[in-house]
Order: structure tokens, then C-alpha cells, then sequence
């Protein structure tokens, strides 16, 4: 009986393994594999955009089907020496069998249980907030103490710094190393703070390489290993040895891992038929070649870096379906929102597109991506409060009702998806000396938030 | 704008990605007397632009403009060999990379094939560039501008740090025009690299280089 391949045996196969140029790779390896795959399968043209939440359990299978052949027929390709590491079904089969159902985050009264889910499954899709908007050390401790504050936030992730103690943050430099632990030191008082100290963590949103995290990963004093660490790929089907590093550290220290590797709609794997396939595969893969605890599914549409249009919705909610059905991986919708805080546009964007994240089967959302990640302290607490309300309510309905829900919602901002209102920052939004929101933006959420409960979305209303 | 059926067998090879019969159709169409700009301006051109409407419809993606651009790319190899008194029309000469400390080029590859396919010629220096590197190529291959990419917060500084060293170069200041991109960058980005423009997607991106270029 074969066995999962230890982290040794993968980091040998990135210089045994097939040596395919990133050009091969990038042109013909994975469009033509997903190209051939669609056809085989007969998916292609299957994306309905009129109806953004998938209803046909159907389909979702197949797209199963075809996302495990393309993981098979392709592996991750290793863009420091050009070299495929592929893996055998028994390996695939037997990591993704051995990969875990739960995950306890943080520690004592404050840790939150991640499980695997299943489209509609009343257990919530939890919530870290935000996603690593770079955010002013001036604003850092305010914000973050803010949104460990705020209840239904079950992990705090994080801005990402760009200065410490005043000097900016240059990666792969001695000052990311030292920014990685010293942000630590922050991130654990914003949470002690809140009165939460045991709530979990994202780990490390700040370190773009290797060395933010290796400086606080396990270190006495910095993250700890009960949090979860951030491990991002370069791209989509593709490793490298920074992103390696970063897995071997998690493994040594006996941590758990959030592996994060969006399949893009127009990249590589073409229609949004093919990123769902392509997405699927990379879940599978990095389940085998990563092994990590959670993470996986991600669509995002490369015209616009973001998933709140109607293709990459559909796209979404058939990646987490797919996976959510046929394994008990704990998945990751991650869903990126274009609109900035202060305007309505951005909470209906956060209501359609984490709506379908929760309804389809994903364990774990992290966001929101206020005013697309694009400007320093574009987020607020509050934006991170609905994401999680939604999170949460939405996670038993039906789909058909999801379905009609984010239908009615997408008029409410798709006109301006490609120009945005990229609204106010933190500073502007909230006022700084009573740490509350700006009445105009209260008003906006509760607006909003009454309107989603009209259409059907269990909200509490207070 | 219809193309001459003359060049229908080159097209169809741009459009195919099929380099070596991109080369074969060019050869083919120059021994039969046509004149090499010609083949860049009534064929190649035309082409190029609507490969690139089609990526903007999704009717193409990424890997068929990384195709299409390196069968043009051969093609303009063999009209210069042809004829090297001739130089083959380009609308400028672009330097682009993403910046030291990123390793993300699915963004930076769209400009470039975007670039390329409306008349650029691109030289794509890949990924985690170190500053000096960009300068290097700029004065090597003569360009008209340097594209700057990043999807990290924390590699923006180096984004400067090539603008500093362009505005700082006597020789350079007025011979580079210097644009900005990714997932961060933002007019508040501009103001903060001193960049000449930026461009929020891969068609801004050509707008952008385009004005700048007109700027002279």
C-alpha cells in the first residue's frame, strides 16, 4: 500500500521530477490538460451566469471528476528549477483521506472549530477578517483591537504593516524578519485587548517571503502554533522554495497550515469552467503535496482581481461544492470585494459573494477586500462585522434561496464593478475618539442589513 | 478593419500560436514580394488588436496572447533578418517586471501580452527583479518606457527605489518614462514612487503607456 509523501520526498521531486519550462507550463501544459479535460467530460459552456449559485448537485460531481484527473495529469510545477512534481492516485487518495474534518484555532474559551462542510450545511463557515490591506502603523492597534472586538469575527487575520516603528518594510530584508515577529507582539495584544487573548490567528499576513515567518511561527514569544500560518503560492499549479520554506517550518514546529492558491478565470485554465476544474486540482494537490489543514477552492476573474461577478461567483460556488461533496477537505472561499467602506456597493458585495461562499460548503472565508486591497487603511471593523453575519446566516439556507438572494443583490453594484467607489478610509469612517462609526456609515449597514433581511437572509436584526 | 486574404495563412498562425508556421507564412509572403511593413501594418497589427479585443470579451485567454505575442515576436526576427536596413514598426520599446521581493507574474504577464498585442515591444524580465536589472535592460534595448509590477505592499518600496535610480541618472531622467501596476498600486501609489502613471488593469495599462508615450 502506498503511503502520502512526506515532506522530504516532495521537496526531493522539485529536482527529480519532470523538467517542463515555465513557458511549456504557462502556455500549453495547463490550458491544454484543462482544454482536453472539459472536453472529456463534457463541461464546457456549462457556466450559467444568470443563475450565480449552482443548484445542480450534478454537475458539481462531474466537475469533481474532472478537477481529480487534471490533479493527476498535471502536479505543481516548481518555478525555481522547472520541474513537475506529480503524484500518484494512491497519494492523492490517501492525503486527502488522512487530511483533517476539524480544527480547533486559538486556544480555551476564544478558539473557534473549523469543519469540514457540505453545500447548506447549517454548521457556519467561520470568518478571519480582514484580508492583508495594507493598513498605517498609526491605525494598526485601533483597527485590529476594533475587529477582535467584534463577536461574530471568529479569527483575527490582519492588515498588512508597512512601516515598523516608523521604518519601512522592505522584503526579504533583515527588517521583514524583525517586522514578522514585532507584528506578532501586536497582533497578540490587539486580542488581549478585546478581551479575546485566545481567539485564533492568520499568521504572518505581513511576511510576503520566508522571512516574516520564519521569525514568528513558533517562536517563543510570537505566533503560536494552536494559529493558523499563511502560506500562499505564487500561482495557481505552481510552487516555489519560498513558499516551501514556509511549509517545512509549519511541519517542524508541528503547526497547522492555510494553504491559499486562487485558480484565476482568463489565466491558464481559460473559462470559468476551466478555473473551477483548475481550482479543484490545486485543492487536491496541495492537500497532497503541501498537507496542510485547511484551505483550497479560491476562483478569482483576472479582469477584475476579484470574485464578486456573476462568472466568478459561479465559478465559486461549484469549486466549494465539488470539494464539499466528495471529500472532507475544509475548504477556503476567499472572496475579494472591489468597493470601499462607507458605501453600500461594498456591503452588497460582501453579501452576495460571501452569501455564496457559506451556501456552497467552504469552512473558512477570509476577508473582506475592501476598495479591492488597492489603498492603505481602506477597511473598517465594520465591513468585517456584516461579513460575518452573513458568514454565519447564510450558511444553512437553501441554495435555490441563496441563488435568488445573490440575484437580487448583484444589481445593487455590478454596473460598477470595473470603476468602483472606493469609499473612505478607516480614519475617515470611524471616528477616533469614541472608536464608533461614522453615523452615515451605521446608517448605511443598517440599511443594507434590513434590506438582506427582506430577501430572506436570517440575520439578527439587532 | 478586414484583412487582405493574402495574409490569412499568417494570421491564422498568430492566432493559432504556431510559430514555426508563422515563420513559414512571413517567409513565404516576402519572397513573393511583400513589403516586410506591409506584413506589420495590414497584417500583423490588425491581428494583434483583435486578439486582444477577444481577451477583453473572453474569447481568448491568457496563454493564447503569451502564444500569439511569441509568434509575432518570430516573425519580426525573420522581417529584420530580411531586411536589416528596415526597421520594423513598433509603437515603442517597454521594459516590464515585477519588482524585487515578488514573485507574482500572472498580472505583469497580462500587460505585457496586452502590451504586445497592441504593438509594443516587450521586454519581460520575469519576476523578483532586483532594482539595478531594470535600468540594465532599459539602456540595453533602448526603451521607451520601464513597467513596474507588484501584488505586495512590502515590495512598493522597490518600485521607488527603480524610479529614484531613473530620476537620478542624468542620462536616464528624460529617456524613461516609468509606469506602475497590481493589486496595490493606486494614484496614491503614484504620488508616493514619483511614477509617471500606472495603470489599474491591463487595458488601462495601454491607455496609460500610450499617453505617455504621445507625451513624449
Amino acid at each position: 500500500m502506498e503511503n502520502k509523501p512526506d515532506i522530504l520526498e516532495i521537496l526531493t521531486r522539485t529536482q527529480t521530477g519532470e523538467y517542463c519550462t515555465q513557458k511549456e507550463w504557462d502556455t500549453k501544459r495547463i490550458p491544454g490538460t484543462i482544454r482536453n479535460i472539459l472536453k472529456e467530460h463534457d463541461l464546457a459552456g456549462a457556466c450559467d451566469p444568470d443563475n450565480p449559485v449552482n443548484t445542480d448537485m450534478e454537475l458539481a460531481d462531474k466537475f469533481y471528476a474532472a478537477g481529480y484527473q487534471a490533479a493527476l495529469e498535471l502536479g505543481f510545477h516548481c518555478t525555481d528549477t522547472e520541474r513537475i512534481i506529480s503524484v500518484t492516485q494512491g497519494e492523492l487518495d490517501l492525503a486527502v483521506e488522512a487530511a483533517p474534518s476539524e480544527l480547533l484555532v486559538g486556544e480555551g474559551q476564544h478558539a473557534t472549530l473549523l469543519k469540514s462542510r457540505t453545500p447548506s450545511d447549517p454548521y457556519p463557515m467561520k470568518t478571519a477578517c480582514t484580508l492583508g490591506i495594507a493598513v498605517s502603523e498609526e491605525y494598526w492597534p485601533a483597527m485590529h483591537y476594533l475587529i477582535a472586538r467584534e463577536p461574530e469575527v471568529d479569527l483575527l487575520n490582519g492588515g498588512s504593516l508597512i512601516t515598523i516603528r516608523g521604518k519601512e518594510v522592505l522584503s526579504s530584508t533583515p527588517i521583514e524578519t524583525f517586522m514578522g515577529y514585532e507584528h506578532a507582539q501586536m497582533h497578540k495584544e490587539a486580542r488581549r485587548k478585546a478581551g479575546r487573548p485566545g481567539m485564533g490567528a492568520i499568521v504572518s499576513i505581513s511576511a510576503v517571503t520566508e522571512y516574516g515567518m520564519l521569525s514568528s511561527y513558533g517562536a517563543k514569544g510570537g505566533y503560536s502554533t494552536k494559529d493558523l500560518a499563511l502560506v500562499l503560492f505564487p500561482s495557481e499549479m505552481k510552487i516555489d522554495y519560498r513558499t516551501l520554506h514556509k511549509v517545512v517550518q509549519v511541519h517542524n514546529v508541528g503547526g497547522a497550515m492555510k494553504a491559499d492558491s486562487p485558480a484565476m478565470i482568463g489565466g491558464m485554465p481559460g473559462p470559468p469552467e476551466g478555473a473551477v476544474i483548475s481550482s479543484i486540482a490545486c485543492a487536491l494537490l496541495q492537500y497532497t503535496i503541501l498537507q496542510p489543514q485547511t484551505g483550497g477552492g479560491e476562483v478569482y476573474d483576472v479582469r477584475t482581481l476579484s470574485n464578486v461577478n456573476r462568472e466568478a461567483l459561479w465559478a465559486q460556488s461549484l469549486s466549494m461544492q465539488a470539494l464539499g461533496r466528495n471529500t472532507h477537505l475544509m475548504t477556503h472561499p476567499c472572496m475579494n470585494q472591489v468597493s470601499g467602506p462607507g458605501t453600500e456597493k461594498l456591503l452588497w458585495e460582501i453579501a452576495a459573494s460571501v452569501a455564496v461562499g457559506a451556501v456552497a460548503g467552504g469552512t473558512l472565508s477570509t476577508g473582506p477586500r475592501s476598495a479591492g486591497g488597492k489603498l492603505t487603511d481602506h477597511i473598517t471593523p465594520l465591513e468585517c462585522r456584516f461579513m460575518s453575519e452573513i458568514s454565519h446566516a447564510a450558511s444553512g439556507m437553501a441554495l435555490e434561496d441563496v441563488n435568488e438572494f445573490v440575484k437580487a443583490a448583484l444589481p445593487h453594484y455590478e454596473d460598477t464593478i470595473k470603476e468602483p467607489d472606493l469609499g473612505l478610509p478607516f480614519q475617515k469612517a470611524y471616528n477616533l475618539d469614541t472608536l464608533e462609526p461614522i453615523p452615515e456609515w451605521q446608517a448605511i449597514y443598517h440599511k443594507v442589513k434590513d434590506e438582506c433581511i427582506d430577501l430572506g437572509v436570517p440575520l439578527n436584526p439587532w | 478593419m478586414a484583412i487582405d486574404p493574402k495574409y490569412s495563412e499568417l494570421v491564422t498562425n498568430i492566432e493559432n500560436g504556431d510559430e514555426d508556421g508563422g515563420i513559414e507564412a512571413a517567409k513565404g509572403l516576402l519572397e513573393s514580394g511583400v513589403d516586410p511593413l506591409d506584413i506589420v501594418q495590414d497584417a500583423i497589427m490588425p491581428c494583434l488588436k483583435e486578439i486582444g479585443d477577444r481577451f477583453a470579451r473572453m474569447e481568448v485567454f491568457l496563454p493564447e496572447m503569451m502564444l500569439a505575442a511569441d509568434v509575432v515576436k518570430g516573425v519580426q526576427d525573420v522581417l529584420r533578418e530580411r531586411f536589416s536596413a528596415i526597421e520594423v514598426a513598433s509603437e515603442g520599446r517597454v521594459v516590464i517586471g515585477t519588482v524585487f521581493g515578488d514573485i507574482h507574474d500572472i498580472g505583469k504577464n497580462i500587460v505585457a501580452a496586452v502590451l504586445e498585442a497592441n504593438g509594443y515591444e516587450v521586454h519581460n524580465l520575469g519576476v523578483n527583479v532586483d532594482p539595478k536589472d531594470f535600468i540594465k535592460k532599459a539602456r540595453e534595448v533602448d526603451a521607451d518606457l520601464i513597467g513596474l509590477s507588484s501584488l505586495m505592499t512590502t515590495s512598493i518600496p522597490y518600485m521607488r527605489d527603480v524610479i529614484d535610480l531613473v530620476k537620478e541618472s542624468e542620462v536616464d531622467r528624460d529617456r524613461f518614462k516609468l509606469i506602475i501596476g497590481g493589486g496595490p498600486v493606486s494614484e496614491e501609489t503614484v504620488e508616493l514612487t514619483g511614477a509617471d502613471g500606472w495603470g489599474e488593469n491591463a487595458a488601462d495599462a495601454v491607455d496609460a503607456v500610450r499617453a505617455l508615450m504621445e507625451s513624449g
